[in-house]
């Protein structure tokens, strides 16, 4: 380890990899703190950056002196403010990456981290324990600011991790919105209409945190060292005047989506092919949206650091805010570890017989395939047709259906729909379907009863039941009358609840077109559910996470995804999922994986193919994911899950560690170094090909679709060892893990860590 | 022409306020007739008097007086009684025709020609353009129409509970028989959230001769209430009106003489005499008195856009006890305006603002502000008129604020 990264810092320093005596020396620290001898920490490169500012730069220092040194330079190490619309504050998706992110960033700046949101009492209630101010100097800043006429709170967000919060509420300050604009105006020269209330909200959000931090830093007995991320458009404008007030702050901008991307969009625009040529100015102008997206690309403009979700946002931000972001910082989840080790096999076993008791009950008269050849898919998010894919996914499953159908497979594909739209609550075929099935169940069990009693009775007596005697005519009209109520002459319906506009519905018209309405011929079957899942419905009684967990693959063919939460809650939940090239989550791992199709991984071409070629391939996809045997899908829902601690925040949140480095860096040249190493080609590491063959059976010998039962055989077996398998990846991330939060930045940029590319070789 | 007349009606004091607008607004533009207001009783003598000392003639007109039978009537259905108080200008049978200015218009120019019209011209309203607006009107006094015109009231009563209604169902051939009757709209432009033909607005708004403050705001509602809430060109209006209004208080004559004393004279009378000037002819000294008064109006008056923002409450930190002790007046100011601190109100506030910006044009209005002070204060102007623009949503983001130019400016602060 030691001489493993001595020799990688001394590469980094363009120096031959030679451990002499020098490196045995106290690296210069600019504290001056120095460590008794002999120094065995080689970071040298961490000393100039950790001496001064935060603790995880040595918290994993294997040197326990080194360790020591820095934390009595902590104590005027810098703080952190975090700063979004949607603190403790649910709008959209930037709550979920705050929320999540909240205990890792808490546990690496302490005391020193304080989320800033607007006051909103309703969520305040619920979420928020207000307390005093812990800080002394933050305590001033915020007297001093409610006696100047704002009401500001202070509280423990009641979260993972519970993080400070310093609450603004906007409106009690909405009177001096006029003479703030006129500020604005005389600043930059962007005026605000005053029709659109969110970005007057944006004007005093951002006026406010500004003089936040300004009163922070004036209540502060020596210069501090302040770092001010905020994210999106709606906090962009206190970045500004951070800067235009010259206040000693580090700034990042992140922004999860362009404002004029999501437009683009939203209105059908051929977009990543046009990128480049949009009439930036007018399109914004043209939208309505020309104020709003003026103070991103401002922000954009004026931040240290730019950052941004992921690389297809970041071409997307390139071209649209043209300002390339300095590092991308993908989006992280709380990984929740089962201590079983293969608890979400179990989990999918149980949330899949679920599943399958609701497609009885809605297939009844209909059951004529077999449940446990049955394949469970999903689409799941807004109701966006397009840019959510619905549309190539909806055209791929009539051309499984057909595939399917000519190789006379005995898979049945149900694909699910979760897209919530205008309903008028659920239809009566749906809710009947799942009455009839509890009548069949409560049928069955009456005569069991029955049944049970006579058994019973005759073995008291000392007989062995006479079996023809054991269900006499009257359960039998019992069980005939029940059979009877399944007759249906109807089809299963594709859609469970009643459209408001069943006719001009674009899932519906499409399944329609495509004529896939769940006739028994059709090997693919489709349920559109347009509500959102819940434990308490009467129909598919599921939580989401539930039903992810029993489905076998989610479809998530996004034309526009910034990031794309979606399949990476699939992917730890050990789900495979499709996602494609214009996702922030299929671009991250397209990165990060060798073979991402062999983890469950199917990432789609939506970026450089035509629609049919990307429908093609999606069929494809389908296709193979239907050929595999159980066992496959075992073993590549095991190397799904595994992935998970890639998506954890634990491996993400570096990304936020180094663009807060920069962003210091870059602010206080005097104290903070930074040694940029290509940041954005910022792999970690890469899982390399699983060393057992790939689960695909297009990759593998077969060449037809096989029989599950066969999978037993002796000569099926794929060498596949799941704990050698495992190691090898745990092996693969746990390395770059411990090495790259000491130098995050410098680690990524170098790529590899020399296990990890022998690996590789 | 003596037997011709404005005639204006006040039945409140604060119309008091509005009909001296109108009398002065109109002697400003030389008219030619008498001016005549009335007034109902309830309105106080000392209001009475300050009328006098503007206006050729005070009536009080008191319903009381008429006939038995009508009095009768108004008894049964006391909510007539305003509308018959406007029809009390039929009896003013001393003059041989009259134009009725409603007391919330201001005159923008001199609108004598509106004598050569018969009984009975008016605009349409711009709600209903087949009615014509009761602000503006020309009649004949004529107790026999009077007469009939109550009569009709009882019968009929009137489609909205005021005169409007019933002069519109009296005089029903208006809107399809002789267009001589017809005025042009800016004759009785109505400067409220009505009037939403924008582009129509700014190409004819220059024209106007009459405005009517249509609505529950009128200009003498307060300040600060027309400061928060409407469009530039509506603020401007306003200003003119309290400009005349103003005109009026500094002046009040020492005696109230019929014949009001000359425009210079009078401000000559409050307003400190500028900077030596080369003797001007008579005329053109007075504008210049006024431009004057003019700019210190603007002073006393601080629009939204012309608040100094350097004592915004924002001050960069470290907020010194100075700062936040201006902060606390600036609060004080606005809460002692009326403004509540309360999102939801100044949004509503700037809904009807929105309306007005609606209804008003983007373009400046040719009025008589075209002084001295508006050449001066021209960079600033453009400035406002270009904020104004992006406020309401029309920025010229093709043009003068690409985002080039903003970059441009904040380049200039990031080292």
């Amino acid at each position: 380890m030691l001489s493993n990264q001595c020799v990688q810092s001394r590469l980094w320093a363009g120096r031959r990899p030679e451990v002499t005596a020098a490196d045995i020396k106290p690296a210069p620290n600019q504290c001056g703190t120095e460590a008794a001898a002999p120094f065995l920490c080689t970071h040298v490169h961490t000393h100039t950056l950790c001496c001064n500012c935060v603790k995880t730069c040595c918290s994993c220092c294997s040197c326990e002196l080194h360790r020591r040194g820095v934390e009595t330079i902590l104590k005027h190490a810098a703080v952190l403010f975090e700063i979004a619309w949607e603190v403790a504050n649910k709008v959209g998706g930037i709550y979920t990456v705050i929320q999540t992110k909240a205990r890792l960033t808490a546990e690496e700046w302490g005391e020193n981290y304080f989320l800033v949101g607007p006051y909103v009492e309703s969520n305040v209630r619920t979420q928020v324990e207000l307390i005093e101010p812990t800080n002394p100097t933050l305590k001033q800043t915020i007297d001093k600011m409610n006696s100047s006429g704002c009401k500001v709170y202070f509280g423990r967000w009641l979260i993972e991790g519970s993080p400070y919060v310093v609450l603004i509420d906007v409106a009690f300050t909405a009177w001096s919105l006029d003479s703030w604009k006129s500020e604005l105006w005389d600043l930059c020269d962007i005026g605000v209409p005053w029709f659109d209330r969110e970005a007057n909200d944006a004007v005093l959000f951002g006026f406010l945190t500004a003089w936040l931090l300004g009163e922070f830093a004036a209540q502060s007995e020596e210069p501090p060292h302040i770092v001010a991320h905020f994210h999106e458009w709606l906090a962009g404008l206190g970045l500004v005047l951070c800067r235009h007030r010259k206040l000693p702050v580090a700034t990042v901008f992140t922004t999860h989506a362009t404002l004029l991307g999501r437009y683009l969009c939203a209105g059908n625009v051929d977009f990543y092919n046009n990128l480049g040529k949009f009439n930036l100015d007018k399109e914004a102008g043209d939208r309505q949206i020309y104020h709003r997206y003026c103070l991103e690309r401002a922000a954009a403009h004026c931040a240290h650091v730019f950052t941004t979700v992921s690389q297809i946002t970041a071409i997307e931000a390139e071209h649209l805010l043209k300002r390339k972001p300095d590092i991308v910082t993908p989006n992280g989840l709380n990984v929740k570890k089962f201590s079983a080790m293969h608890e979400f096999q179990n989990l999918h076993a149980q949330s899949k017989n679920r599943i399958q008791e609701f497609i009885r009950g809605h297939f009844y008269g209909h059951l004529d395939f077999n449940l446990d050849k049955c394949l469970f898919l999903f689409i799941a998010g807004r109701y966006e047709f397009s840019n959510k894919g619905a549309d190539i996914f909806l055209e791929a499953l009539a051309r499984l259906n057909y595939l399917l159908r000519v190789n006379q497979s005995d898979v049945t594909v149900v694909a699910f729909f979760i897209m919530p739209a205008r309903t008028n609550n659920f239809n009566v075929e749906t809710l009947k379907g799942q009455a009839v099935r509890k009548q069949l169940w409560d049928t069955a069990h009456t005569v069991k009863e029955r049944f049970g009693k006579k058994l019973y009775e005759s073995l008291l007596v000392g007989q062995l039941p006479d079996v023809s005697k054991m269900l006499d005519k009257e359960d039998f009209t019992l069980m005939k009358r029940a059979i009877f109520a399944t007759q249906r002459q109807s089809q299963p319906p594709v859609c469970t609840h009643n459209m408001l506009d069943d006719g001009s519905d674009p899932i519906l018209n499409s399944v329609r077109r495509i004529g896939l309405f769940n006739s028994s011929s059709d090997r693919v079957k489709i349920i559109f559910h347009p509500e959102f899942l819940s434990s308490t419905s009467p129909l598919l009684p599921m939580d989401y996470e539930e039903f992810v967990r029993g489905c076998h693959l989610g479809v998530f063919p996004s034309y526009y995804e910034p990031w794309g939460y979606t399949p990476a809650e699939c992917t730890v939940m050990g789900i495979p999922s499709i996602s494609t090239n214009l996702s922030g989550f299929g671009c991250f791992m397209d990165e990060h994986i060798a073979d991402p199709t062999a983890y469950g991984i199917y990432i789609l071409d939506r970026r450089f193919r035509g629609v049919d070629e990307s429908c093609h391939q999606l069929t494809s996809f389908l296709f193979q994911f239907c050929k595999q045997s159980r066992r496959q899908r075992i073993i590549q829902r095991n190397r799904t899950e595994r992935l998970s601690d890639l998506l954890d925040w634990k491996y993400l949140g570096r990304y936020y560690v180094a663009a807060r480095h920069m962003a210091l860096a870059k602010a206080f040249p005097d104290f903070y170094l930074y040694e940029p190493h290509e940041p954005t080609s910022a792999t970690g590491f890469r899982y390399p090909r699983p060393a057992s063959v790939p689960p695909s059976p297009a990759l593998s010998r077969h060449s037809s679709p096989r029989q599950s039962e066969g999978e037993d055989n002796a000569d099926d077996d794929e060498h596949y060892d799941e704990d050698l398998e495992a190691e090898k990846d745990r092996v693969n991330i746990r390395q770059p893990l411990n090495m790259s939060s000491k130098t995050p930045l410098i680690y990524m940029g170098s790529g590899n860590s020399s296990a990890a590319s022998s690996e590789k070789n | 022409m003596a037997d011709e007349a404005f005639v204006t009606l006040a039945t409140t004091e604060s119309y008091c306020m509005g009909a001296t607008v109108v009398a002065r607004s109109l002697q400003r533009h030389g008219t030619t007739r008498s001016i005549v207001a009335m007034v109902t009783p309830n309105v106080s003598q000392k209001s009475r008097l300050d009328l006098e000392s503007v206006f050729d003639e005070v009536i009080v007109v008191d319903m009381m007086d008429s006939e038995d039978r009508y009095h009768l009537a108004l008894l049964e259905r006391p909510e007539l009684g305003i509308t018959f108080t406007k029809i009390h200008c039929w009896t003013l049978t001393h003059y041989s025709k009259c134009v009725f200015l409603d007391a919330d218009t201001l005159v923008l120019c001199n609108v004598d020609e509106l004598f050569e019209r018969d009984e009975l011209t008016a605009a349409p309203d711009p709600g209903w353009p087949d009615c014509f607006n009761s602000g503006v009107f020309v009649f004949k006094p004529s107790l026999h129409t009077h007469a009939r015109l109550l009569d009709h009231a009882l019968q009929h009563g009137s489609f909205d509970g005021g005169d409007q209604g019933l002069l519109n169902s009296f005089f029903s051939s208006w809107p399809h028989t002789d267009i001589a009757k017809h005025l042009p709209f800016i004759y009785n432009l109505s400067a409220s959230s009505i009037y939403t033909y924008l582009p129509a607005f700014q190409h004819f708004g220059h024209n106007a001769k009459i405005v009517h403050f249509l609505g529950a705001m009128k200009p003498w509602s307060s300040h600060s209430q027309w400061e928060a809430g409407h469009s530039h060109t509506m603020r401007r209006f306003v200003s003119l009106w309290w400009r005349e209004y103003d005109t009026q208080q500094h002046t009040t004559p020492p005696a109230p003489g019929k014949e009001p004393p000359h425009d210079s004279e009078r401000t000559q009378l409050h307003t400190t005499p500028p900077a030596p000037l080369k003797e001007p002819s008579h005329d053109s000294e007075r504008t210049q008195q006024v431009s004057t008064q003019d700019q210190e109006q603007e002073a006393r008056m601080p629009f939204t856009e012309e608040l100094d923002t350097s004592d915004s409450l924002l001050a960069l930190s470290p907020i010194t006890e100075e700062q936040r002790s201006l902060v606390e007046r600036h609060r004080e100011e606005f809460s002692h305006t009326g403004c509540t601190p309360v999102l939801e109100e100044s949004k509503s506030s700037e809904r009807e603002q929105s309306e007005d910006l609606k209804s008003l044009g983007t373009e400046d209005l040719k009025d008589s502000d075209t002084s001295a002070a508006d050449i001066t204060q021209q960079p600033d102007r453009e400035q406002l008129e270009r904020r104004r623009l992006w406020e309401a949503g029309h920025a010229d983001y093709l043009g003068r604020d690409s985002f080039q130019n903003i970059q441009m400016m904040l380049d200039c602060f990031l080292e």
